[in-house]
């Protein structure tokens, strides 16, 4: 058997975990740059608060029912994600664990007799829970695409399921796809769920007795073929080695305002890469292609029926030789904006774009060019550590500006309660 | 389930100081005569192997009343809280209370629960039946600047 644990409105349980006074009482949380509802809790669901949802198309349903909204604080999402995983890791055998996003990880239970395997998520929900004061939902079935079917009905009756739904016999398989609408199959984006409705697909189970050669016709090839296999019962996805090494590392955020001065776009652009340059070079990786690109202002049209989006511009940069080193990939991501950066020219985001890596032990020099200075390399070791030492960047290049005035939103953060000493929780 | 039971006795010490490699030992790798000393070196004192038991369940709180002097928890204290221990009746604890963090003096008797205070100025509470109560956690060390 396999099971997924997915915590209850994760960034919103981070925030009454540390405000308990927010018990029992509508709480979400905003994405970056407070643009849109990321997290919501059952009681803010219950007043019709959709997910997604732009935050001032919500705010008057948000302010006349007193519902409490924060910014997004990862510092503290992050390591309360960090708390639950580990806690899961430890209660399973070594490999057991795929963590699939900060708030889901799938669990392999092959080790368990099935008749075990009820209580056991029952026991793994209550000690995450007592830990670190996550609620979680757990769903196992024989495979991944029906776990998370398992999840969506512990989620969506808690009280009954008491948040744990395992799925161990065909008929208990064939009921939970009857109540489960094919939109809300894992895999199952909203096109190809349109698509099936036209074949008269409506529920998972309709779906789930097709052929796999009809799979393989309509629903986009080996991928439809896998998901109606596990539909059926068998196992087509198997865990995944923790992806440790990306390919591609990519830092793009929204300004907190309009921004058309080059020196701020340049600013933005400088910091953005510095986070990219730390995280290339803690998974030891060296980059040869860098993209930068701008987003403009999408130009006001009141009567528009669809939200219109701004026009881009991005330009792309290969290198001679492979870097790591921050002020070298700040020098061309600044020339590359600088071409892009029209004067006069309305903002609204940036983004910088590292890839086609190497690693940085063997850094393969061209066979013209001097061989990469081993100084860059410890130059920019000595700076990550005092910044992790230090935290809130002691050192920095000057290209990123002292005043960040282009900086995300973020005005209703709560406290670093679990990462910063001047910021622990009070208790009287 | 048995063998359950027995994994997390096995795992539930403290997870971060198992990081440690045998390479960080510090060696004193003197040039002349070669430091005896060298082959007793192990690793240093580290206060998360004594104060953080089970790191995952493990938070810091900073204290904000004088309602536990007696207890030696002074305002301004850092307080150590382990999630993972079952609080039993003795135990300091952190509790929430009506929405409102407290660390008390945990008193559990057959049909009531109470919050003992250790300084003469606060009473005791009497947790009533109809209120929001919560055990968030039992206090295991506090961290006192002198």
């Amino acid at each position: 058997m396999q099971a997924i644990v997915d915590c209850n409105s994760f960034y919103c349980s981070c925030e009454r975990l540390f405000q308990p006074q927010l018990q029992h009482r509508p709480v979400i949380v905003l994405s970056n740059n407070d643009g849109c509802i990321v997290s919501r809790t059952d009681e803010a669901k219950q007043l019709g608060i959709s997910m997604a949802v732009p935050y001032f198309q919500a705010k008057d349903l948000i302010e006349k029912n007193g519902v409490t909204t924060f910014s997004s604080n990862y510092h503290l999402y992050g390591d309360l994600s960090w708390r639950v995983m580990e806690t899961t890791r430890l209660l399973l055998p070594p490999g057991h664990v795929e963590v699939y996003s900060v708030d889901e990880a799938f669990v392999d239970l092959s080790h368990l007799p099935t008749e075990n395997v009820y209580s056991f998520c029952l026991e793994l929900k209550n000690k995450i829970e007592q830990w670190t004061g996550i609620s979680v939902s757990i769903g196992a079935a024989p495979n991944k695409v029906l776990s998370k079917v398992a999840n969506r009905l512990a989620k969506k009756n808690k009280l009954k399921t008491n948040c744990v739904v395992v799925l161990d016999t065909t008929k208990k398989i064939q009921a939970a796809l009857q109540q489960t609408p094919v939109e809300d199959i894992w895999g199952v984006g909203f096109s190809y769920s349109e698509k099936l409705k036209v074949y008269g697909i409506n529920t998972a189970y309709t779906l789930s007795i097709k052929d796999l050669s009809w799979g393989k016709r309509f629903l986009g090839g080996v991928v439809g073929m896998r998901l109606i296999r596990e539909l059926k019962g068998f196992k087509s996805h198997s865990m995944q080695a923790p992806r440790t090494e990306k390919k591609m590392i990519a830092t793009t955020r929204m300004f907190g305002r309009n921004v058309s001065e080059w020196q701020e776009i340049e600013e933005a652009l400088a910091t953005y890469t510095t986070r990219a340059a730390e995280k290339l070079r803690r998974q030891h990786s060296a980059a040869t292609g860098i993209a930068v690109f701008l987003l403009k202002k999408a130009p006001i049209q009141l009567d528009a029926a669809y939200y219109n989006r701004g026009r881009q511009v991005s330009g792309y940069t290969q290198l001679d030789n492979p870097t790591q080193s921050t002020p070298d990939l700040i020098k061309a991501v600044v020339a590359i904006g600088k071409s892009l950066y029209e004067k006069g020219e309305v903002y609204k985001k940036a983004g910088v774009i590292l890839s086609g890596f190497v690693p940085d032990s063997a850094l393969q020099t061209n066979l013209f060019v001097a061989p990469i200075d081993t100084k860059k390399k410890k130059l920019m070791h000595v700076i990550d550590n005092m910044n992790a030492a230090y935290r809130n960047d002691v050192l920095k290049f000057g290209t990123s500006g002292t005043q960040k005035n282009w900086k995300m939103r973020s005005e209703k953060r709560s406290k670093r309660f679990t990462t910063r000493w001047d910021e622990l929780c009070m208790v009287k | 389930m048995e063998f359950q039971e027995e994994a997390y006795e096995q795992k539930t010490g403290y997870t971060g100081a198992k990081n440690y490699q045998s390479a960080q030992v510090v060696q004193a790798n003197a040039t002349g005569f070669g430091a005896a000393s060298d082959d007793f070196m192990e690793r240093g004192i580290d206060l998360n192997e004594q104060l953080v038991r089970n790191k995952p369940a493990t938070f810091f709180f900073r204290v904000n009343s004088d309602a536990m002097l007696g207890a030696g928890i002074h305002i301004g204290d850092t307080l150590i809280v382990d999630r993972s221990i079952q609080a039993r009746s003795g135990n300091v604890v952190v509790a929430v209370l009506n929405g409102e963090f407290l660390v008390r003096r945990l008193q559990v008797q057959e049909h009531s629960i109470s919050l003992l205070p250790e300084n003469k100025k606060y009473g005791s509470i009497q947790v009533a039946q109809l209120s929001e109560y919560s055990t968030w956690g039992v206090v295991t060390f506090v961290i006192h600047n002198l």
